[in-house]
Formats: C-alpha cells, sequence, structure tokens
C-alpha cells in the first residue's frame, strides 16, 4: 500500500460555518506528514474526520486502504490517535491506563515497555495528573501506542511546551517513524513543521493552500532573505514603488501595523540596494530584520497574512 | 468489558473522599433513626370497631370516634379473630369490641361493655387512645349525668411488628442508592465529556455499549455494597430486625438502581458541568426522598399524592424492599413493584439512548 490516508474533496460543514471546504491530499505510507496552518485553520477537523471522530458533510476519506464510513472500526484498530486535549481517567497510575487502553483494542500491552520508550518507566506507578506537561504529553503518544499502530495521528503534539520538552518530543516522533509508523501530525509552529516533517499541507480558513515537501515550498519562493521592516508610520507611494521592483526584489509584501517584508534572492549587493532605497528615501525605521527565508515567508506569501502562534 | 468495569471500581474505591461522603449521609441518618426514637410521626392510629350492640347509642359512640382525627376508623364487618390477628401482627393498631347491653348500660356502670385490644408495647400512645374512648363512651351515655369511667377493659397484645427503625433502614437504604446512583453517574459523565475522555475512548474500537455496561456493572456493584453497610450497621449496631431474604433485598436495591443510573445518564445529557450536573441531581431526588415513603408512609400524604407517589420509582423499590427483608415476603410476590420498577427501566433506559450525547 502506497498511502496511508487518502482525502478527496473533504467538506465539513457545522451548520452554516464551513470548517473544511474541499479539501484533498493524500499521505504517502512511511513518510512524516504535517498539516500546517494557523488556529481555526480547519487542521484539527480535517485530522477528526480522519479519525471517525466527525463525519464528512462531503467528500471521501480513506485510511490504510478503508473507507472511513464503511470501516470505521478496523480502522481505528489500526490507528493510533493523539487528540490535542487528551484527559484520562483519573485515580489510575500510568501503567494501569496503558493496560486499559490495551484492553480498548483487545490487546495485552506491556505497559513498562511502552513507559520506557517515552522515558517515563519511573512514574508508572504516578497518576497523569501529577505529570509535567512535557511528560504528559509523552505519556499521550505512548498511550496512541498501545495498539502497535501503522498509521500514528498526532494533533499539535508539542503545543504549550517548553523548547527542552518539545525536542524531546520530536525525537521520539522520529523514533516511532523510524520503526516504520506512518506519521501524520498538526502543528502552527514553523520550526516544527520543517525539522521534522517530510511533506506539508498548508491549510488556511478551511482551505489547502499548498502540499510539498518543505524545502520545495520555500524553494517556490525563487529568495534567499527576507528583510522585515517596521516602520513608524506607512511608506508612502513613492516610497513604495522605490522599494518594490528593484533588482532582486520579488516586491514589497505590506502586512499591518506598518509592516512591510521584501524577499531577496542571493544576488550579491541586493540587500545593499534595499539599504541604499531606505536611506536614500529618507525612511525611518523601528525595526529591520534580515532573515533567511522560512515557512513563514512561504505562508505569508501564500496566504497574505503571518502564521501567528 | 470486565477490564473496564474493575477499572472503574478501582477508581471509585481510590475517590474514597467521593465514596465516604456519599455514604456518609445515609449512614449519619441511621445513626440518628437507631440513636434516638424518632418516631414515624403522629400518623393517624388505625382502629377496627366491632359493634356486637348495634344500639342507636353505640352507632353515636361510633360515629363520634370517626370524627376523631387521630384515629382512622378502618372498614366495619372485619371478624373478632382475624382482627385480633390484625393487631397480634402489627398490622392494625386498635381493636374495640362493643358488646351488647353497651345502650343500656349508664355511664359508670360495672359491666364491662367496652374492650381495647393494642400493642403492648404502645404503652404510652394505647393509653391517650384508651382516655380518649372512655371519654367519648361516657359522652354518650343516655341522659346527661356526671363523666364517669366506662365499662372497659383494655387489653395489650405482644406484637411482633417490625419496628419503625425497621422500615425506616429500608428507606435509608433507597435513599443512599437513589442519591448515589444519580448524582454520581451525572456528574462523572459530565466530567468525562468536559475532559474529553470520551472522545479519547471514541477513537478506540471499543464498543460503546461495553463502556455503558461496565459502567452500569460498576455503580451496581457500589449500590449492592452501600446497601449493605447501611443494613449492617443497621442490623448489628442497633438492632434491626430483618427476617427477610437480603439476598433477594440486593435484587431489589439493584433493579432500583438501574432505574436511577439511568435518570443520572439522561441529567448528564442536560448538564454543561460537573456542579449544574450534581444540582440537577439533588433537585430531582430529594422530591423522592420526601413523597416516596422513605422516612413516613405515602399513606399519610394528602389530596391525591398517596396516589400519584406511587408511580416515583422510589415507592415501588421501598414496597417491594420492605416486602422483602421486613415482612419475609418471597421475591416473586413483591411483582406489582417489580413490574413498575422494570417499566421504569425500560422507559429510562429508552430516553437515556435518545438523549445521550459524548460531546
Amino acid at each position: 500500500m502506497d498511502e496511508a490516508v487518502r482525502v478527496e474533496g473533504l467538506v465539513k460543514r457545522f451548520g452554516s460555518f464551513t470548517a473544511v471546504d474541499g479539501v484533498s491530499f493524500a499521505v504517502k505510507a512511511g513518510e512524516i506528514f504535517g498539516i500546517l496552518g494557523p488556529n481555526g485553520a480547519g487542521k484539527t477537523t480535517t485530522l477528526e474526520v480522519i479519525e471517525g471522530l466527525q463525519k464528512p458533510t462531503q467528500g471521501q476519506v480513506t485510511v490504510l486502504g478503508m473507507d472511513i464510513l464503511k470501516q470505521p472500526q478496523r480502522i481505528k484498530a489500526r490507528i493510533g490517535v493523539q487528540l490535542q486535549s487528551s484527559s484520562y481517567f483519573d485515580y489510575l497510575s500510568l501503567r494501569e491506563l496503558l493496560t486499559l487502553m490495551g484492553r480498548f483494542f483487545g490487546k495485552r500491552v506491556q505497559p513498562d515497555g511502552l513507559l520506557e520508550q517515552v522515558g517515563l518507566l519511573e512514574k508508572a506507578k504516578s497518576q497523569v495528573k501529577h505529570l509535567s506537561g512535557g511528560q504528559k504529553q509523552r505519556f499521550t503518544v505512548a498511550a496512541s501506542l498501545v495498539n502497535d499502530p501503522e498509521l500514528l495521528i498526532l494533533d499539535e503534539p508539542t503545543i504549550g511546551l517548553d523548547p527542552q520538552s518539545r525536542r524531546h518530543l520530536w525525537e521520539l516522533i522520529r523514533q516511532v517513524h523510524q520503526r516504520g509508523v506512518t506519521v501524520m501530525l498538526t502543528t502552527h509552529y514553523m520550526d516544527e513543521a520543517q525539522t521534522l516533517c517530510q511533506r506539508l499541507a498548508i491549510m488556511d480558513r478551511g482551505r489547502l493552500v499548498a502540499v510539498d515537501t518543505p524545502q520545495n515550498l520555500i524553494g517556490r519562493l525563487k529568495a534567499t532573505y527576507s528583510v522585515k521592516l517596521v516602520l513608524p508610520q506607512p511608506l508612502t507611494p513613492a516610497q513604495l514603488a522605490s522599494l518594490n521592483g528593484g533588482p532582486g526584489s520579488p516586491g514589497v509584501q505590506t502586512l499591518e501595523n506598518n509592516t512591510y517584508i521584501l524577499r531577496l534572492d542571493s544576488s550579491p549587493g541586493a540587500l545593499d540596494k534595499v539599504l541604499d532605497t531606505i536611506v536614500r528615501g529618507n525612511i525611518s525605521l523601528e525595526h529591520l530584520e534580515v532573515t533567511p527565508v522560512t515557512l513563514e515567508d512561504v505562508f505569508l506569501e501564500l496566504t497574505g497574512q503571518e502564521l501567528r502562534d | 468489558m470486565l477490564a473496564l468495569t474493575l477499572a472503574n471500581l478501582k477508581m471509585m474505591a481510590r475517590n474514597y473522599h467521593t465514596t465516604f461522603w456519599a455514604l456518609f449521609f445515609p449512614l449519619l441518618l441511621v445513626v440518628v433513626f437507631g440513636l434516638f426514637d424518632v418516631g414515624g410521626g403522629p400518623g393517624p392510629s388505625s382502629l377496627v370497631v366491632i359493634d356486637q350492640d348495634n344500639t342507636p347509642r353505640s352507632r353515636l359512640f361510633i360515629q363520634k370516634l370517626g370524627e376523631v382525627e387521630s384515629l382512622e376508623l378502618q372498614e366495619q364487618g372485619v371478624e373478632l379473630l382475624v382482627a385480633r390477628q390484625q393487631v397480634g401482627r402489627g398490622e392494625l393498631d386498635y381493636l374495640l369490641v362493643i358488646s351488647q347491653g353497651f345502650g343500656d348500660s349508664p355511664a359508670g356502670a360495672a359491666a364491662p361493655a367496652l374492650a381495647l385490644t393494642y400493642d403492648a408495647g404502645e404503652t404510652q400512645r394505647s393509653q391517650l387512645v384508651e382516655g380518649l374512648v372512655r371519654d367519648l363512651a361516657a359522652q354518650t351515655a343516655a341522659g346527661a349525668g356526671p363523666l364517669a369511667a366506662s365499662p372497659l377493659v383494655a387489653e395489650g397484645l405482644a406484637v411482633e411488628a417490625p419496628s419503625y427503625f425497621d422500615i425506616v433502614l429500608l428507606g435509608l437504604v433507597g435513599l443512599g442508592t437513589m442519591t448515589h446512583s444519580i448524582i454520581s453517574i451525572a456528574v462523572r459523565i459530565t466530567a468525562y465529556r468536559n475532559q474529553s475522555i470520551y472522545k479519547r475512548l471514541l477513537v478506540t474500537p471499543l464498543p460503546v455499549w461495553k463502556y455503558f455496561v461496565a459502567e452500569i456493572s460498576a455503580h451496581l456493584v457500589l449500590a449492592v455494597v452501600q446497601a449493605s453497610i447501611i443494613l449492617g450497621l443497621g442490623i448489628l449496631a442497633f438492632g434491626a430486625h430483618l427476617p427477610g431474604n437480603l439476598l433477594a433485598t440486593m435484587a431489589v436495591v439493584a433493579l432500583g438502581s438501574l432505574v436511577f443510573l439511568n435518570i443520572g445518564f439522561i441529567i448528564s445529557a442536560w448538564s454543561n458541568t460537573p456542579a449544574a450536573a450534581s444540582g440537577m441531581g439533588n433537585a430531582v431526588a430529594l422530591p423522592m426522598v420526601f413523597f416516596g415513603g422513605a422516612f413516613f408512609s405515602t399513606a399519610s400524604l394528602p389530596w391525591v399524592l398517596p396516589q400519584l407517589v406511587q408511580v416515583l420509582p422510589l415507592t415501588p423499590m421501598l414496597e417491594a424492599a420492605r416486602q422483602v427483608a421486613v415482612h419475609g415476603v418471597p421475591l416473586w410476590q413483591t411483582w406489582p413493584q417489580l413490574a413498575v420498577l422494570g417499566g421504569w427501566v425500560a422507559a429510562t433506559a429508552l430516553v437515556a439512548v435518545k438523549v445521550f450525547r459524548f460531546s
């Protein structure tokens, strides 16, 4: 089987609100596939349809070659799911919870082995409420592995975690992936998407904007650097014209709060010319930032808005 | 399913704080009713009058007895022997026999024309009734002579009737079962739903019905344990006399608990927070405690309430439990009450399935 998930023309409406609007993509077996987008983009709803928690309004979804409407129980038996806000039964230890979760899949699991994988063996007798945020997220990954799934679905797995905990979790996800498990995750963190995912779908306002590898998505920009200008007042049309269309510049993108983005290729003197235009045009600056282009720029280019945390 | 049932029981046992307080109130009432002689309230005493005299005076006398609020005159025409047996079993409070010659004997006559039979254990109340009977007999004497002691023979029978504590102990079992079943399940489900625990279950292949069976099984076990503790305390610490089959009593408790758990499921569908679920559970349970016959006989309720409360689930549950535990009636003979409970189980289950929501 080449595809772990295929989504075709997915539409999901809640009353008059359209959460997912005609989304199509496929997740290849054995890859780490990410859905990137801001809050409210429709990422979680898309995942919930794939997990069988929501029924699609329109479209077709197959998971591991099975239709989600026709064989939901068989799909659930073969996938592992980590929900965005996962809670567990109170008053049961981590070991007892994993054993119980395994029974839901008709399996007798070795809870200590799973806990060791996620570095929580010493917490086997603790209850979830006594874990830190990072430990809790690692436990949710362990809980999603009780059935030895072929496809692991993670919804915002590192949300709210400190940088160190996030890196620990990335490492854990890579380890699971190396065992041959297809991983599908949502995130609104650019660095997470860029570092962890082999392919990305970018979603905004319920629609799919692009699907490709992070490198190809960045490559589409045909730029190497991004220059961000924050000004005390808006540029005049003359100032904007002087910055726009300069050599090596694909154009100025205007954002909110007197913020402007220029993307430059690596041609010699491109940055010097921009700086010279700023000085000669008497443009006063509050802030200037030059960075290599990232997925943030891709998102900005594709949607015209910043991807905020 | 068994694993989930056991896990549920484990969670309940570890959540000892909630479990303790759920049990505390019924147990506290057992102690209160056991330590202090809290009577069944000043309900009217039942009285059967056998009129062997059948004279205008005896009929006037019976009429005056009927006007006394604290006496409930029963249907006439009962045979003497049957009525005596009823007093002996505690089913009837007083038997008054008006002998021939009562209508002719003037007040103060020496020949006894009245015989009052009562429970020898109810000395204080019986003395009051005896005095009342004497007064009324004297008032109906021919002529307006001075009031004098009427010719009355009073006989106290050793009655093996259940005490008020025996009766109320089963009421407390019903109270504990009902409040814990309704509130515990409603609060638990609402909390699970708010914490997205159901979402977590729904992404597993566990069939939903297995979850419900496990949840209900664990609560039924707890209801039976709770009832056993309440009955155990009542019997061992306060000498409650329950000659009936206690296993059969537990079957009644379990059936009642099933109704109340279903009501808890229904409440959970309409509550958005555990606090709201608790409040709604109390709002449903408390009226039933008062009107369902937990503490006093439903017969003493005013207006049409005695008939209306018969359709509440607590009333048939308590009646069946008392028949079995207190009066030693075989379980199958309580089929009318069990049928009503069965109807409640079916009706509430249908509504629960219809309104239940996971999110």
